[in-house]
């Protein structure tokens, strides 16, 4: 598909993308870490949101302020920043998650000198009252904040359109998923991770246009597709840095049928409501959003959502993809393990780095996977 | 029927020949920089040694990390399928394997048939495998084949805490350079990796009866250090180095 050959350059080289963007738009361009970054309200203010993922390059100079047991998607994210790379950003945006992702801001704040840095501070429980309340509270002073940053005024107006344009792009991608659970093989997994990523890194009204065009083409493709029979999998973890890894699965009679993946899942499930208090919708989607491992909700919620996803894709098996150092899915791991094998979902962990892996020991650790499933 | 199991590993490649499911003939060689040399090699030589001269009909399972090497497999197995399937061939009892091998260990738990239930695989680190004792034994200047033996000797093993193959190298020269003696040495390096490797097999549900495989099954060293950690004495075949390629060419019966 030749829209999918486009995204997948872009995202190989979101960098280059994310400066030309800026010359040719002359738009502000602000780097943000994770899904719970409010990219809404960055696109209100006519700024661009660019989700950063790592790095590709060797890294050494991030290893001077990172101690060994950071994970490679902050040590890559530090480097590239540090190295010059991103210095084309006007600003740099770290919701509160997880503790490397607090350490990194606040080692940008010390040492980077280019754009403007923004702590969104959330509420680390999601199941109460005074959290509700206080998850509104941080994004108006985003808000706020972002104004002065940028000087610029945001109204209510702006983020209701932006709103409407993410919930276009949000419900986009779950209908590939739908249409990818229906017919695993329509789409490869490669293509699709490209297909999610690049919703977070190109000029959102651009990627609209091509996401309707790449659904409207999987739907008349889609039926022509025969079904090859392949073992339907489901992966679980942060963010996929490796796309490599379904057409390992792919190639090893596997396919992945649906992800609980802050590149995959978590980014587009939920969508805000239209009606009312624009601000107080777009905290509410992140207060009824499945979570992050770095949040917290009923202590059974991700398990239970984990679940549903397994069921609803028919999954034969559950692969988790942990960051290494991650320490919040790490912490998960062995109770979402145990609730999958209490319903008799076999699981595997797969333990990776941000940057290529050893390909051998991947292939045959995923091989023997479905090797056991068969 | 013949059949064949091919399993090419990062340091040797082994082949095993079963005649109506029952083994009578095995080869082990270097597997060296091409695997897919070494695959054909250890196949001539396993069918040349058993005077057979025609290969039609025969089928072949290859498994091992070279296992996609070998063009002429009818199939190919990822080796911890076919180390399941070997270690139940030589003993249908067996319900856990600890494979060390040459890159990595595994370790894995088998149902009452003797298939995969669960396994898990250390990561992309030589600690604890033959690799790891090939480069304490030079170190040493001990012949590999001394390594295990001498450690029985020991009277005080050392403590070695790294099991990172670099670091342990030098924790090793700075237990020399203290005049430690070279069985204590040795013994510390079988009792830290036994201890790793228990640790890895309790996270897949450690059981018994247990089986080591593997090429490093032939340091009754370590062995002795696994049971040592273990606190029982393990199963180990002396086609242990072999599992893999038997298993391959028992699942090869099957296809």
């Amino acid at each position: 598909m030749q829209a999918i050959k486009e995204l997948s350059a872009i995202v190989g080289d979101p960098i280059s993308y994310a400066r030309k963007l800026k010359e040719q738009s002359g738009k502000k361009i602000i780097g943000y870490m994770c899904t719970y970054a409010p990219e809404e309200i960055i696109q209100a203010a006519g700024a661009h949101p660019l989700r950063l993922f790592g790095s590709n390059k060797n890294i050494f100079l991030a290893d001077g302020h990172l101690q060994a047991y950071c994970c490679s998607l902050v040590r890559g994210v530090l480097e590239d920043a540090l190295s010059g790379d991103l210095n084309f950003l006007d600003g740099m945006i770290f919701p509160h998650t997880c503790d490397t992702v607090q350490r990194l801001s606040d080692i940008w704040r010390l040492n980077i000198s280019y754009g403007f840095h923004l702590d969104v501070v959330l509420p680390v429980k999601l199941d109460t009252k005074s959290s509700r309340d206080y998850m509104v509270d941080v994004q108006n002073r985003f808000r706020n904040d972002l104004e002065k940053a940028l000087q610029v005024t945001i109204t209510d107006d702006d983020i209701k359109k932006s709103i409407a344009l993410y919930n276009e792009i949000r419900g986009g991608l779950k209908k590939v998923y739908e249409l990818k659970n229906k017919n695993p093989e329509v789409i490869s997994g490669k293509d699709l991770s490209a297909l999610v990523r690049a919703a977070m890194i190109m000029d959102r009204n651009d990627y609209l246009r091509i996401l309707l065009n790449v659904i409207a083409e999987l739907e008349t493709k889609g039926s022509t597709i025969k079904s090859t029979g392949k073992r339907r999998l489901i992966i679980s973890g942060g963010i996929c840095s490796q796309p490599d890894i379904y057409s390992v699965i792919e190639n090893a009679g596997g396919v992945v049928v649906g992800d609980d993946l802050c590149t995959g899942s978590r980014y587009f499930e939920g969508s805000i409501k239209t009606a009312g208090n624009p601000i107080a919708a777009i905290a509410e989607r992140y207060w009824q959003r499945p979570v992050c491992p770095a949040k917290h909700l009923d202590k059974n919620a991700r398990a239970e959502n984990l679940i549903k996803i397994a069921q609803d894709g028919k999954a034969a098996g559950v692969i988790f993809m942990l960051l290494k150092f991650c320490d919040p899915h790490a912490f998960d791991y062995p109770y979402l393990k145990e609730s999958l094998a209490a319903v008799s979902i076999p699981s595997l962990l797969l333990e990776v780095e941000d940057q290529p892996q050893a390909q051998g020991q991947l292939q045959t650790r995923i091989e023997a996977f479905l090797e056991t499933l068969s | 029927m013949y059949t064949v199991g091919i399993d090419i590993g990062s340091i040797t490649a082994k082949a095993a020949l079963l005649q109506d499911g029952r083994l009578i003939s095995t080869n082990l060689i270097f597997t060296g920089y091409n695997s897919a040399t070494a695959g054909k090699k250890v196949f001539s030589e396993l069918l040349l040694a058993a005077g057979m001269n025609d290969t039609s009909g025969i089928k072949v399972v290859s498994t091992g990390y070279g296992r996609s090497s070998v063009d002429f497999a009818d199939k190919a197995i990822t080796e911890i399928t076919c180390h399941a399937a070997g270690a139940y061939f030589l003993n249908e009892k067996i319900r856990f394997i600890i494979d060390i091998g040459g890159q990595d260990s595994k370790a894995i738990l088998l149902d009452e048939k003797g298939k995969v239930k669960n396994f898990v695989m250390n990561d992309k680190c030589a600690a604890g495998t033959g690799r790891f004792l090939e480069v304490m034994a030079r170190a040493l200047e001990i012949n590999l084949d001394d390594f295990g033996a001498l450690s029985l000797d020991a009277q005080n093993p050392a403590q070695i805490s790294s099991l990172c193959t670099v670091f342990a190298e030098s924790e090793v020269i700075s237990l020399i350079s203290k005049g430690v003696a070279r069985e204590n040495i040795i013994a510390g390096i079988h009792e830290s990796i036994g201890s790793r490797i228990v640790a890895l097999a309790a996270r897949t549900g450690l059981t018994t009866p247990l089986m080591v495989t593997g090429g490093v099954a032939k340091n009754v060293g370590l062995l002795g250090a696994l049971e040592k950690a273990l606190g029982f004495k393990p199963d180990v075949s002396k086609y242990a180095q072999l599992t893999g390629a038997i298993g391959a060419a028992v699942l090869a019966n099957k296809l």
